[in-house]
């Protein structure tokens, strides 16, 4: 996984493989997610795929990151609210934007992102 | 029904054209892509390593047992029927042009087409079912750059080293066999080929080797990119990458042979 979310930077900011998977270590470990470093895609879990997906997101040069019904790709409903400030402690200074139906909206009460109902 | 069959003609006949349009298309956008010194990112780089690594160095102890074996064999028939027709005064010629213009070239090509060829076939038109290959292009990572371009740099440097390695043991064996059928001692044998080998026979060997390396990487990456979006598609799509391919290595061979009779 860290040779994957490394890829990004590898090719848009020419940084050397060592420099930008020692940047996609240092997001995993702040979500505690160092252990699926070295794990493939169908070793990880599908809540690991999703920080994954959002890591990568964060290493484009895009400001805006869009997340499209994250509950359906992550299947967690309870934990949203860990989901999203795990979001948030991995974001600098991105925009996230959530879209999600308005039948979901109690799972994000409370939450400091900006959703999309 | 004449207009009926005239009309199949016609449909065939487009659709030939058009996909040799896309496919010559593909081949100079790739060689663009090669000329293009913003290509080689450390990305590319560390793909085009592994796949030396994965063509080349992997394969050297079964390449050289078979390059023991065939070649051997094959160059002996060739020292026999030489010697047997009287040519041992030609016998220099006969091994460098045999050895260093045809066999070796041709044969590492084949070995390498049936082992790395239908590798890359597969693993293009899995990523194309799996859809990877537009997970790449939404983060604007240029697949051509990132997964092709490795792929036929890789395959033009592997298929011309293991054609030298190729034809190093060949020679090589030449030598037993010499020894064997003519009582030649390594003196004379080794001048034989220094007075036989010219500039040219190298730059033949150099060119083929580059062009088999070349077309060894691209058929099979765009038989692989034109995979339908169904796993049952993939093993289609690598019969077709094949059978184009083996055609291209022989009209290649071809070509060589006319070019070098001219």
């Amino acid at each position: 996984m860290v040779e994957n979310i490394a890829l990004i930077q590898e090719f848009h900011q020419l940084l050397s493989i060592n420099k930008a998977e020692q940047i996609a270590s240092e997001y995993l470990s702040k979500i505690a997610l160092t252990h699926i470093s070295q794990n493939r895609l169908n070793q990880c879990s599908l809540l690991e795929i999703f920080y994954i997906m959002f890591i990568r997101a964060l290493m484009t040069q895009e400001m805006d990151v869009i997340i499209s019904s994250p509950l359906l790709l992550i299947g967690e409903l309870q934990n949203m609210k860990n989901v999203i400030n795990n979001l948030i402690s991995l974001n600098g200074n991105k925009n996230i934007l959530i879209l999600d139906t308005k039948t979901n909206e109690i799972h994000y009460e409370g939450c400091s992102c900006h959703i999309v109902k | 029904m004449n207009v009926k069959f005239i009309q199949n003609i016609g449909e065939k006949t487009i659709d030939t054209f058009a996909s040799l349009y896309e496919g010559v298309k593909f081949t100079l956008i790739c060689i663009e892509h090669m000329l293009r010194p913003s290509s080689y990112n450390p990305a590319m780089k560390m793909v085009l390593t592994k796949q030396i690594y994965f063509t080349a160095v992997s394969i050297i102890p079964m390449f050289v047992m078979i390059a023991i074996v065939f070649g051997s064999v094959i160059i002996g028939f060739v020292i026999a029927l030489a010697s047997e027709y009287n040519l041992q005064d030609k016998i220099g010629s006969i091994i460098i042009t045999f050895v260093i213009n045809e066999f070796a070239p041709f044969f590492t090509a084949l070995l390498i087409s049936l082992r790395s060829g239908t590798a890359v076939n597969t693993e293009i038109a899995v990523m194309k079912v799996n859809k990877e290959l537009n997970t790449l292009i939404e983060y604007k990572i240029d697949i051509i750059n990132y997964l092709f371009l490795p792929r036929i740099i890789g395959g033009i440097i592997s298929v011309t080293a293991l054609s030298i390695i190729f034809a190093l043991i060949m020679l090589s064996s030449g030598y037993l066999f010499t020894l064997f059928y003519m009582n030649m001692d390594f003196h004379t044998y080794e001048q034989l080929l220094i007075n036989a080998i010219e500039v040219r026979d190298i730059v033949i060997l150099l060119l083929k080797s580059v062009a088999f390396g070349f077309v060894i990487m691209l058929i099979p990456i765009y038989s692989g990119l034109k995979t339908a979006s169904a796993y049952t598609a993939i093993p289609i799509s690598v019969l077709n990458g094949m059978v184009k391919l083996f055609i291209a290595i022989f009209f290649i061979e071809v070509l060589s042979l006319l070019l070098q009779s001219l």
